[in-house]
C-alpha cells in the first residue's frame, strides 16, 4: 500500500464515519427526490430539482471520499463546497422567504429535518480533507 | 404496526448501540455478540417488512405509503453496510460507525411507526 498511515486516506479511520454519513445522506436525498419527482413534480419543481441536485452532490462526495485518491478527493472537495453553499443559501432562503420552497428539501431550515447533519457534515468533511492533505504535502516538501 | 415487534426492535437497536459503545471504549473489534445482535435485528426487520407490505394498503395518502414502504426497505441495508465497514476498519473508528448505524436503525423504525400511526 502506498499509504502506510491510516490517517492519510480520506476513506479510513475517522473517514469511515464521514463516508458512512455521506452515504446515508446520499440515500436519504436520493429517496426523497425520486419520490418527489415521481409522485408530484408539478407542485414544486424548484424544490424537487434541488433535492435531486443535493442527492447527486452527496453521491459524488461519498464516492470521492471513499476512493481517497488525489483526483477523487479533489472532486469530493468541490462537491462538499457546493453542498456547504447550498445548505447555507437554501437554509437562509427557507427562513427569509418560506414561499420560495413550498416543499421541504434536505437543505431546508439548515437541514433541521435531518438533525442538522447536512449543515455539520460539510464542515467536518472539509476539515477532514484538509487534515489529510497536510502530511502528504509536507512529506513531498 | 406490531407494537411488540417495534418495541423489541428498538430495544435490540439500543443493545447493539451499547455493545458498540462498549467495544469503542475497550477498543475491541467486531465480534460474535455484535454480529448476532445485528443478525437478530435484521430478522426482526424482515418480519416488519413482510408485515408492513401486507398492511401498507391501510395508509390512504399515496406519498406517505410510498415513504412507508421505502423506509421498510431502507432500514434493512443499514446494518449490513455498517458492519461491513466496521470489519474492514481496524481502528476504534469501526465501532463509531456501528454506533451510528444502530442509531439510524432506531430512528428509521421510529419513523415507520410514526408514519403508520399518523396515516393508517
Amino acid at each position: 500500500m502506498p499509504d502506510p498511515s491510516p490517517a492519510s486516506h480520506t476513506g479510513r479511520g475517522p473517514g469511515r464515519l464521514i463516508v458512512a454519513l455521506y452515504g446515508l445522506l446520499a440515500l436519504a436525498a436520493t429517496g426523497r427526490s425520486v419520490l418527489q419527482i415521481v409522485e408530484y413534480f408539478d407542485r414544486a419543481p424548484v424544490s424537487y430539482l434541488l433535492s435531486a441536485l443535493a442527492a447527486l452532490i452527496y453521491i459524488v462526495a461519498t464516492i470521492g471520499l471513499a476512493r481517497g485518491d488525489r483526483l477523487s478527493v479533489r472532486i469530493a472537495s468541490v462537491a462538499i463546497v457546493i453542498e456547504l453553499i447550498g445548505v447555507l443559501v437554501v437554509g437562509v432562503i427557507s427562513y427569509a422567504a418560506p414561499d420560495a420552497f413550498p416543499d421541504k428539501t434536505v437543505w431546508s431550515h439548515f437541514g433541521q429535518g435531518y438533525g442538522y447533519v447536512p449543515l455539520v457534515l460539510p464542515v467536518l468533511g472539509l476539515l477532514w480533507i484538509r487534515r489529510n492533505r497536510a502530511p502528504r504535502t509536507a512529506s513531498i516538501g | 404496526m406490531l407494537a411488540p415487534l417495534t418495541v423489541s426492535l428498538l430495544v435490540a437497536s439500543g443493545v447493539l448501540g451499547l455493545i458498540a459503545g462498549h467495544h469503542l471504549v475497550r477498543r475491541r473489534r467486531v465480534d460474535d455478540p455484535l454480529i448476532l445482535v445485528g443478525a437478530a435485528i435484521e430478522l426482526g426487520l424482515v418480519v416488519q417488512l413482510v408485515y408492513g407490505l401486507t398492511q401498507a394498503g391501510a395508509i390512504g395518502d399515496g406519498s406517505e405509503r410510498a415513504t412507508f414502504i421505502a423506509y421498510l426497505f431502507t432500514v434493512l441495508v443499514i446494518l449490513p453496510v455498517t458492519i461491513y465497514i466496521a470489519i474492514k476498519e481496524k481502528t476504534q473508528w469501526a465501532m463509531s460507525v456501528v454506533l451510528g448505524g444502530a442509531l439510524v436503525v432506531a430512528i428509521l423504525i421510529a419513523r415507520v411507526q410514526q408514519i403508520w400511526s399518523l396515516n393508517a
